[in-house]
């Protein structure tokens, strides 16, 4: 509570980059509350030259965009900000380039089109990340991340497994920020997953539902049915018990490109 | 034209009458040639022989003619210079000199025998002893006598000295002349002279004075002595078919007095006279003639020469002939012979000739024979190897050709077999491959559309979403709208998965080839899906070729067709079945083919023409993807993807990738 009261002092500053007014303006109204300063930018040298004046907390900008695109927005802001949080915004056809982007230092990627609630979900989630890394102490230390381990930074990690299956699970700092865990929905077996789509979505006991990304594209072996018993197994064994799905991937090599080794 | 149409007629006789009527016409030629040409030569031979032969008879019967003549001479001249005689007639005793020259008539047979004295005045004519003291002074045998020459020679005698001598004389002589065809022709009815043989020597005394002239003769007419003996001696009486061989005649002038020539009734032929040809040549210009003459009624090798009296005067011909007959018919035996030879060479030649052209012909005919088989399609029949000579050395190639024949034959019809069948199979692929582009543009074009459409629509949808979700906030939670808006959330959330699919398809990167073997990735797949939940009841059995060549494709992309296809397999039958994957290399060895075959429920036709469309699907939860986008792979690397389906029997999806990538 404390915190917040802190946060009405200093209202966050928003900046949303979409080459569409509409699009723009159906964001900024999805995201407007009252401790949020939410701006507009049509371009992303328009988004530039606002940010250089306002010193924006977080950017939400598309990826696709004529002239300056989402990319180049999100490095050329973190070259001089690294702590400024970005969040792009794409369509289906670049989800490949958003995948890399969380690389580059991006928080995270929402896929159009989006309802409210997943951006806000996806902002306070992001909020929460800033706010926690400001925290010098945690309650209890974040696990260490096993080797061998590929990483879809702050989101999922992919094991290889025998030959073309692989174990997908969620990276203990997604929950970091979050509240309780009240359920989780696994894509069911047999269906096929692709990479930086939806492969499972939690709710949080706030009511939030977060979508985490799949980390290589298949075809889905086996689901974790004891997480559905036992959910908090995800927090507390994140790299082991908790893992979410085994998948059948034939190009997981490629897909493991657009990943970081643990 | 006409010769054309028989030399035509000719060229097309079979061969062994072409041969024979050629032999057979170079030997008529040649026979007739040499019988031609033999036969005059031979007869020419034959002819000059008999014509010397008669030349040299002609002499002999001179000989027998002088001899006559020479006789008649001696028998004057030796009683002429009888002492007796001579004193006789000194003393003028004609009773004596009657009596002794009377039986010398007599004993050597002279028709005349008379005494003139000194100056050619007859004493006395044995022949007729009552009629003298005529002068015989016109006598020109008489006249040389008196100057004392002892003269002999053929002399005519006038019918009133022959009447002188001696009445039957004159009757002997006399002589009807017979019409003759061919002779001169002459106004003469009869003859009346007649033509002697006759000598006179002087009587010359002591003194060698002349005192007298002796003179005898004999008369040629109708006398035969002469010609008889010529026949006896020089024929020796040979006969020919009951004809005298040969013949003598002595002429006065062109007149038969004297012949052994006989008519056909049988009689010697007098009367009658020589040919005007004969007549010319020895009468009028005295030169001997040799020839072949027709005598009376037969043809005759003859031989005619003047008699002259002692003045040199022709008066008559002596005449030898041969029967030409015997020599006619020794040349006809002969040509006979020769002509028999020469049938007889044609027939031994015709055998011959019969034989040999079998010996050619056969070989020949039996080739024609099996030329007329082979023909009619029996490839099997062989010709019969008689010899090794040029018709042998044919036979022997002919059967080479028919093998050869027969084995092109069996090819032929070998390919005339693959030859349809190829046609069958290329027309098959040719419409499969219009099918496969007819859908590769369809793709193709789609997909086009598809990624500008989708990445278009996302914004618009974006709005819709976030507005609706906005209102739903803004509107109580009682409100009749909530519904309006949550079905408006909903359709947009399906606008949105449509254009995710339509974009998943259109996005293709361009494939990244490596040189991989297809059989690895086959197991490699079958590998990971074996173990699968939806492959437990699936029997899968692999028939991979050995040794296929290396080929490029993007190893990650090929992978994932196949993984396609056997999960749509395996989907295909969820009471379990079997799955039969093969590879190998097509015919053309221009492609590699992997087949899926499956026992599942297959496929319609109706459901084949949309099977690679986007968002075509059969089953309830699939996307309708997987298809299309392993055909838009395979379309990359520019194979193909066959299929073949029966319903409830089971589906067959080819794959055939390019051996050499392009």
């Amino acid at each position: 509570m404390m915190e917040e009261r802190m946060e009405d002092m200093v209202k966050r500053k928003i900046l949303v980059v979409d080459d569409e007014i509409n699009v723009c303006k159906s964001i900024r109204q999805a995201i407007t509350k009252e401790e949020y300063d939410v701006d507009m930018a049509l371009s992303g040298e328009e988004a530039l030259q606002m940010d250089k004046e306002k010193l924006y907390d977080l950017v939400i900008t598309d990826l696709m965009m004529p002239g300056i695109s989402g990319v180049e927005l999100l490095t050329s802001i973190k070259i001089n900000r690294p702590e400024v949080i970005v969040i792009l915004v794409t369509g289906y056809p670049t989800i490949k380039t958003a995948v890399q982007s969380v690389k580059l230092g991006a928080f995270d990627y929402i896929p159009k089109p989006f309802t409210p609630d997943e951006l806000r979900s996806l902002v306070s989630r992001a909020f929460r990340e800033a706010a926690g890394k400001g925290i010098e102490t945690e309650k209890t230390p974040s696990p260490v991340i096993p080797e061998g381990l590929y990483l879809m930074r702050g989101h999922t990690w992919l094991r290889k497994e025998e030959e073309h299956m692989a174990t997908i699970g969620i990276v203990y700092d997604f929950f970091k920020n979050l509240e309780r865990i009240t359920r989780i929905e696994l894509t069911p077996e047999n269906k096929t997953i692709i990479q930086g789509e939806v492969c499972a979505r939690i709710t949080d006991a706030e009511g939030h539902i977060h979508r985490i990304w799949s980390p290589a594209s298949g075809r889905i072996a086996r689901i974790n049915k004891t997480i559905e018993e036992d959910i908090n197994l995800l927090k507390k064994d994140p790299y082991g018990r908790g893992w979410l799905l085994q998948i059948v991937a034939p190009e997981l090599e490629k897909d493991i490109e657009g990943l970081v080794a643990s | 034209m006409k010769f054309k149409r028989y030399l035509d007629k000719f060229l097309n006789l079979p061969l062994r009458h072409k041969f024979i009527l050629s032999f057979l016409a170079v030997i008529s030629l040649g026979g007739l040639l040499t019988l031609t040409f033999g036969t005059r030569l031979e007869h020419r031979t034959i002819i000059s022989l008999a014509q010397a032969k008669v030349q040299h008879d002609l002499a002999s019967a001179w000989m027998v003619y002088n001899e006559k003549l020479s006789d008649i001479r001696d028998i004057v001249r030796i009683n002429s210079s009888r002492e007796s005689v001579q004193n006789s007639l000194k003393t003028n005793d004609r009773e004596t000199l009657l009596k002794y020259l009377g039986r010398v008539r007599k004993e050597f047979n002279l028709d005349v025998l008379s005494l003139t004295d000194s100056q050619g005045k007859i004493i006395f004519r044995t022949s007729q002893p009552d009629l003298w003291g005529d002068e015989q002074d016109h006598d020109p045998l008489v006249l040389r006598a008196l100057k004392g020459e002892i003269v002999s020679s053929t002399q005519i005698i006038p019918r009133e000295d022959l009447v002188k001598e001696n009445k039957n004389l004159a009757v002997q002589a006399y002589l009807d002349i017979i019409p003759t065809p061919k002779a001169a022709p002459s106004l003469k009815k009869h003859e009346e002279d007649g033509m002697m043989l006759k000598a006179a020597a002087p009587l010359i005394d002591e003194d060698y004075r002349i005192i007298g002239v002796l003179y005898g003769g004999i008369l040629l007419n109708r006398d035969y002595e002469i010609v008889d003996r010529v026949k006896e001696i020089v024929f020796k009486g040979e006969k020919y078919k009951g004809r005298e061989i040969g013949t003598a005649t002595i002429f006065q002038h062109d007149l038969r007095i004297s012949t052994n020539v006989k008519k056909e009734n049988g009689e010697r032929a007098i009367g009658t006279r020589v040919s005007q040809e004969v007549n010319q040549a020895v009468l009028k210009e005295g030169k001997p003639w040799i020839h072949r003459a027709f005598v009376v009624n037969a043809w005759y090798i003859s031989a005619y020469e003047p008699i002259k009296n002692i003045d040199g005067g022709i008066i008559g011909i002596l005449y030898v002939g041969m029967l030409e007959k015997p020599y006619i018919d020794l040349r006809n035996k002969v040509m006979i012979t020769f002509t028999g030879i020469a049938v007889l060479c044609v027939i031994i030649l015709l055998v011959i000739l019969f034989f040999i052209t079998s010996t050619i012909i056969r070989p020949l005919q039996n080739m024609v024979f099996a030329t007329n088989k082979i023909a009619r399609g029996d490839m099997n029949h062989k010709v019969d190897i008689s010899f090794q000579d040029e018709v042998g050395q044919l036979a022997q190639s002919f059967n080479q050709m028919t093998d050869a024949l027969k084995i092109a034959n069996q090819k032929l019809i070998l390919w005339g077999k693959t030859l349809e069948k190829r046609v069958e199979e290329r027309t098959k692929e040719l419409k499969d491959m219009q099918d496969s582009m007819i859908q590769s543009e369809k793709m193709a074009s789609l997909g086009k559309i598809a990624a500008g459409v989708a990445h278009e629509i996302n914004n618009p949808l974006t709005s819709i979403l976030i507005n609706t979700h906005l209102m739903m906030e803004k509107t109580s939670k009682e409100s009749p709208f909530q519904e309006n808006l949550n079905m408006i959330s909903e359709e947009t959330s399906r606008c949105s998965d449509i254009v995710k699919g339509l974009l998943e398809f259109a996005r293709q990167n361009p494939p990244q080839k490596s040189y991989v073997d297809i059989n690895e990735i086959v197991n490699t797949v079958i590998g990971i899906l074996e173990k699968q939940v939806t492959l437990k009841n699936i029997q899968i059995f692999k028939k991979l070729e050995k040794k296929l060549p290396l080929i490029g494709v993007d190893a990650s992309k090929i992978k994932q067709v196949f993984w396609n296809l056997i999960i749509n397999a395996a989907e295909a039958m969820p009471q379990g079945g079997t799955l039969m994957i093969s590879s190998r290399l097509s015919r053309s060895e221009q492609f590699i083919e992997v087949e899926c075959l499956d026992t599942g429920v297959g496929i319609s036709d109706e459901q084949k023409k949309k099977l690679f469309d986007p968002f075509f699907t059969t089953k309830g939860g699939g996307t309708g993807l997987g298809l299309a986008v392993s055909y838009g792979i395979i379309e990359q690397h520019h194979g193909r993807i066959d299929v073949k389906s029966q319903l409830s029997q089971g589906s067959s999806f080819t794959v055939s990738l390019p051996v050499k990538g392009t």
